[in-house]
């Protein structure tokens, strides 16, 4: 299987949070405005802003202030701006098994949490004993496992726990921090303290995230911002660089590189990895980019192997290697374990790490801390009872309603079980599991989580939210993000969260004590990334993504113009009933089909008539039906998903608007003449502006011309299948001028034409200056010379006087294009109906494109055939047994 | 008894595989009582870019090797030189505990020895055991019976109740199919004990290694007959562990070489890997050959 886990809570609120916000009245009168005095507090919980007695704490008076003298209908304004801001930047995340598409817009809640720089401290403080803790007991679990020879951790929860991966012990155990990063869930108590709920140690998300809300904020709240003393986040990724610098094996190589390895674009967090890839100047990289030979670990790009020092992964461990890890996985690197094992790259988090998320551990915490630090934790966990224990399984038992029951390892895709939702055979099915295998089970009370003011339609509600906060440790120990990633239920009353859709995002804000020293306030990723170097490489998926996000764009555009062209004629036959316009709309009709393999089409079969309108409706705006302008569209933004850290900020926000614009497309009254035109002519100027900016605005190096490839190819292919669909057999002399005027139109050359020949449209004239051309862009002598050059610039094998294959191919297409006569071409020989050498030399030129296409993916995209068992897929032939 | 063992596999392949990454768990255990390694050593047919030596968690000697260039065949060949140094089994000591006395002193030994046996104790991927293996492994273990003899007379009852058959399972067949089934191969076997033991609250641990056979009375012994065998040794507190053969009801003595322990067959397959390429079609065979020097 080659599907990524299901992670229920990955980002969401952790599983395992319970809110119910009883709301009181209105509250005492201390506040002027609406905004503040409609807030209400709610009973039985702490709310961050308001205290017991309703007032508003010190922390939050300037926020408060601020945003009272604003007023609702202002913050809804820097709401909507901030969710256009999330928008236009692209800010997504995927959810599993959604056959609606999987992409989600970021939700951004305006109002921010606040945080003294003293609460901060009690959890900054909590949270580095914590994670010193959980680095001690991941060296004991993959070192001498003391822990449980004294047993202060039982066997179960390391031996039978799925996460413990045992090619990976022993670690290296001169490594003082193998837990490089980690990350916490905080939830705050009615008594004020804060608790962890949960623990991330395999490949924590969200500080990506935590980045965007911030730059967000400061661009809708800007001068609230500036005067609220907000302590700054940049410090914490340049100690996360330096962190992962200090991994690297070969300390004596000044830059080592680092690569951020993704499952992919499947991914529920994938644009997080696509920006903090951006942002930390690391290349991105799938598990098919990088290749292990010799003993090291090697990025793959333009037929060069760098090597790779550092591998910061958001991959889960067990999924990085199919060889001694899961044997099932194709989205890892194959032999990866053994090159870590020997020293010569480091991976962070350690493969292994998954071993630490367990909720069971909670309970051995306070001793196990005593054990190694001396003393107790002072951020305490949430309560919790692991079953393995026969009093505490009597106890869960007992209690099941108040409890949230959850399995000890979060990838075993069983997710969190809040026992009171639950109906009585349920309730006894899952007493019966547990009795039969209780280590595997624990019982945690519901967080009781504190509430937090948020922009809902009735005005500022309490929400209860948790915060994620992040820590990552470099040699002389961790150093946390001061702020971190809120998230907040979507409703006030009483419900489970676990990784559904309709939560919000917040900002956290801790408030210093004295002026904040501006650190270069983090920019927009595309502006300034912390390292350029990342872009001179172009793994096999991005050159891939690349190439084919332009010929989809190219598809698409080429559909959408041919698709306004048979509007027009249909409406010119419907209207005025002009019979050589029926001829030349049949010709098209059926061409059209041909060209994007539509079938059957309307001309088909007189037996199954389509109607013509609802084919064209279809033609445009069904995105699973492949071929459509949609379907295109749809595709060319998926592997634009891929690349977008390679694209400037004006490109993806003609993506966003080439996104939106494909969501509200097929209804209206009148929605094949009027809202059908609109809706091409954007898709086509919107096309138009992406190729534009790609030109403009994006440097000429490799990366551009994969996507100049892309487009020269697929522009030529449709221009040789135009051709071939329309003029080889011909028309009758009458009909033919009209064909070729609505040839040269959909070809985009009608103006150029008009202007050099000033007639009639004739055929010979047509090939002029569609076929042979190298100077009207849209023509296929155009689109070979230019692939020519573009071959020309990439690296070669043998020596500057050898061709490439792919040089060979084009230069041949080249070639017979150059050598064709048009007075030729049009011919019709004698005794045949259609022009034989048109046929020839179009059918010779498609072959060689298409041939050219799959010579760049065999040389510069990732392997066709991946990874699979020794033996078979999987195994056919299994190892022969006694 | 010394014992020259030839253990040769070979992949075709239907086109060129690019490169291949691979671990073997071919090296006969040196480190135990009863069997000495005396030499050792692995061919690569073509010859491997990278090889590397390790022991893995359980102690086993892991070979591995990567190549990188195009090939459409590899042959594995492992030839190993061991000597068996074996009590008879008719001298095995009976048990002096209970079985209830052993699950309670397993659970409870401070030893090293105790604490590597637990780790046998828990389930792992090809051995969870269901309840109704557990059930039938019961029947042997009727209250106060003497440990050993009720091992013995489970393992007999395997091979009474199971028909051997090479058709009727594969590597990944779920002990419950196994059980449902009545049949399967000597690893199906070696599972379903193990199942039924761990579900009794016993230590039991997964053995492979070879098993020498011997011709028919009058006939010569063909070269590559012999097989990878599987069986599975128990855990007693104080004695150690005791291994038990339920594909021929046999205590393992003289004729079984022992190369690698885990917890069941995917901690210890004897050849494993990831390939690129190699078109749709994989063939592959094994000889074993067990000599007496």
């Amino acid at each position: 299987m080659s599907w990524y886990p299901l992670h229920p809570g990955t980002v969401g609120l952790p599983v395992g949070v319970m809110c119910e916000l009883q709301v009181a009245g209105a509250m005492a009168a201390i506040l002027e405005s609406l905004l503040m005095r409609d807030y209400p507090r709610p009973h039985g919980r702490m709310d961050e802003m308001l205290s017991d007695e309703g007032a508003i704490r010190d922390s939050w008076r300037d926020v408060a202030t601020a945003l009272d003298e604003l007023g609702v209908d202002a913050l809804r304004q820097r709401h909507q701006q901030a969710r256009r801001l999330l928008r236009e930047r692209g800010v997504t995340y995927n959810v599993y098994g959604d056959p609606q598409g999987s992409e989600r817009p970021w939700e951004l809640d305006p109002v921010p949490l606040v945080l003294s720089s003293d609460e901060w401290a009690e959890v900054e403080s909590g949270l580095h004993r914590r994670a010193e803790l959980f680095n001690l007991i991941l060296k004991d679990i993959y070192g001498p496992q003391d822990l449980i020879r004294r047993g202060l951790l039982p066997q179960e929860l390391i031996h039978a726990h799925p996460g413990f991966l045992r090619p990976c012990h022993p670690y290296d155990q001169r490594l003082d921090y193998p837990l490089c990063l980690y990350a916490a869930d905080l939830a705050r108590g009615p008594d004020g303290r804060f608790r962890v709920v949960g623990d991330r140690t395999q490949s924590p998300s969200g500080a990506g995230y935590a980045l965007e809300n911030r730059v967000v904020m400061s661009r809708i709240l800007p001068s609230l911002f500036r005067e609220s003393r907000v302590h700054r986040l940049a410090l914490f990724f340049h100690h996360l660089r330096r962190a992962l610098a200090e991994l690297a094996p070969n300390r004596d190589e000044d830059e080592p590189r680092v690569v951020l390895l993704t499952p992919g674009l499947m991914n529920e967090t994938y644009f997080e990895h696509s920006l903090l890839a951006g942002y930390l100047g690391y290349t991105l990289v799938e598990g098919s980019d990088l290749t292990v030979r010799d003993g090291r670990v090697w990025l793959r790009s333009m037929r060069r192997l760098e090597p790779v020092d550092v591998i910061l992964r958001r991959l889960d461990d067990d999924y990085c290697d199919g060889v001694e890890l899961r044997r099932d996985s194709m989205l890892g690197v194959p032999g990866l374990t053994e090159v870590v094992r020997r020293g010569r790259v480091a991976v962070a988090n350690p493969l292994g790490a998954g071993v630490l998320e367990n909720p069971a551990l909670k309970v051995f915490l306070p001793a196990i801390a005593r054990h190694f630090l001396g003393h107790d934790l002072d951020l305490p966990s949430v309560p919790t009872w692991w079953c393995g224990d026969p009093e505490s399984r009597e106890h869960v038992l007992a209690n099941l309603d108040t409890l949230v029951v959850k399995s000890i390892y979060r990838g075993g895709g069983q997710a969190p079980v809040f026992v009171s939702a639950l109906t009585s055979d349920q309730r006894t099915a899952l007493a019966r599991r547990i009795r039969a295998r209780p280590h595997l089970y624990v019982g945690q009370e519901h967080g009781r989580l504190s509430s937090v003011p948020t922009l809902t339609d009735a005005g500022l509600q309490p929400r209860a939210a948790v915060i994620r906060a992040f820590m990552v440790a470099g040699k002389g120990g961790y150093s946390i993000m001061p702020g971190g990633l809120a998230r907040v239920a979507p409703a006030s009353d009483s419900l489970s969260v676990s990784n559904q859709v309709g939560g919000q995002s917040k900002d956290i804000w801790i408030r210093a004590t004295e002026p904040v020293r501006t650190v270069s306030l983090l920019p927009s990723t595309d502006e300034v990334a912390m390292g350029a170097e990342s872009r001179a490489i172009l793994p096999p998926a991005a050159a891939a993504n690349l190439f084919w996000m332009s010929r989809y764009a190219e598809r698409a555009e080429q559909a959408a113009r041919a698709l306004r062209t048979v509007l027009r004629l249909y409406r010119s036959v419907t209207e005025f009933g002009d019979g050589i316009d029926q001829q030349v709309l049949a010709r098209l009709q059926v061409a059209l089909t041909r060209v994007t393999a539509t079938y059957p089409g309307v001309a088909s079969r007189a037996d199954s008539p389509v109607d013509p309108l609802q084919e064209l409706q279809s033609l445009a705006f069904d995105s699973r039906r492949t071929g459509t302008v949609a379907f295109n569209l749809t595709a060319m933004l998926s592997a634009s998903n891929g690349v977008r850290d390679r694209l400037t900020s004006d490109a993806l926000r003609v993506l966003t608007s080439l996104r939106l614009r494909l969501g509200g497309t097929g209804a209206g009254d009148d929605p094949v003449f009027r809202e059908l035109p609109a809706a091409l002519d954007e898709m086509v100027t919107l096309l138009a502006a992406l190729r534009g900016l790609e030109q403009d605005s994006m440097m000429h190096g490799q990366a551009w011309r994969f996507m100049e490839m892309g487009r020269h190819i697929e522009r030529g292919l449709l221009t040789a299948e135009w051709l071939r669909a329309t003029l080889v057999t011909p028309l009758a002399a009458r009909d033919e001028p009209a064909l070729l005027e609505a040839l040269l139109t959909t070809l985009e050359s009608l103006g150029a034409y008009r202007r050099r020949y000033h007639d009639t449209p004739r055929a010979e004239a047509l090939l002029r200056l569609v076929l042979l051309s190298e100077n009207n862009p849209r023509a296929l002598g155009y689109q070979l010379g230019s692939l020519r050059e573009a071959l020309q610039e990439l690296p070669s094998e043998g020596g500057p006087e050898e061709l490439s294959r792919e040089q060979r191919l084009v230069l041949e297409a080249y070639t017979s294009l150059r050598l064709s006569d048009p007075a030729e071409l049009v011919h019709v020989p004698e005794g045949r109906a259609d022009r034989a050498a048109l046929e020839r030399l179009l059918a010779l030129t498609v072959r060689d494109l298409r041939a050219t296409a799959d010579c760049l993916a065999a040389t510069y995209f990732s392997d066709q055939q991946g990874p699979r068992p020794l033996g078979g897929v999987p195994p056919a032939v299994e190892y022969p047994r006694s | 008894m010394k014992y020259r063992i030839t253990h040769r596999t070979e992949y075709r392949y239907g086109g060129d595989v690019s490169l291949g990454y691979n671990e073997a768990h071919l090296t006969p255990r040196g480190d135990m009582p009863q069997q000495r390694l005396l030499s050792h050593r692995v061919e690569v047919e073509p010859t491997p870019a990278y090889t590397s030596r390790r022991q893995d968690y359980f102690g086993n000697e892991i070979f591995y090797f990567t190549l990188q260039r195009p090939h459409r065949r590899l042959t594995v060949t492992a030839v190993s030189e061991v000597e068996r140094l074996d009590e008879e089994p008719e001298l095995r000591l009976e048990s002096a505990m209970t079985w209830e006395q052993v699950v309670a002193a397993t659970a409870a030994d401070p030893s090293d020895a105790g604490m590597e046996a637990r780790k046998f104790l828990l389930d792992s991927p090809l051995v969870e055991p269901p309840p109704e293996v557990v059930a039938y492994a019961t029947e042997s273990f009727s209250p106060g019976r003497r440990f050993s003899e009720a091992v013995v007379e489970f393992i007999r009852r395997i091979h009474r109740d199971f028909t051997f058959d090479t058709a009727a399972t594969s590597v990944s067949t779920p002990v419950a199919a196994v059980f449902a089934n009545r049949r399967g191969v000597c690893q199906d076997f070696a599972h379903l004990a193990i199942a039924g033991l761990r579900g009794m609250g016993i230590a039991a641990r997964y053995v492979s290694g070879y098993l020498e056979t011997l011709p028919p009375p009058g006939q010569e012994k063909l070269v590559g007959s012999d097989a990878s065998h599987a069986w599975l040794a128990v855990y007693e507190p104080g004695t150690g562990w005791a291994e038990y053969d339920p594909t021929n009801d046999i205590i393992p003595s003289r004729q079984h070489i022992v190369t690698a322990l885990g917890r069941d067959y995917t901690d210890i397959s004897p050849l494993r890997g990831v390939v690129f390429g190699g078109g749709g079609s994989q063939e592959s065979s094994v000889a074993v050959d067990v000599e007496r020097m």
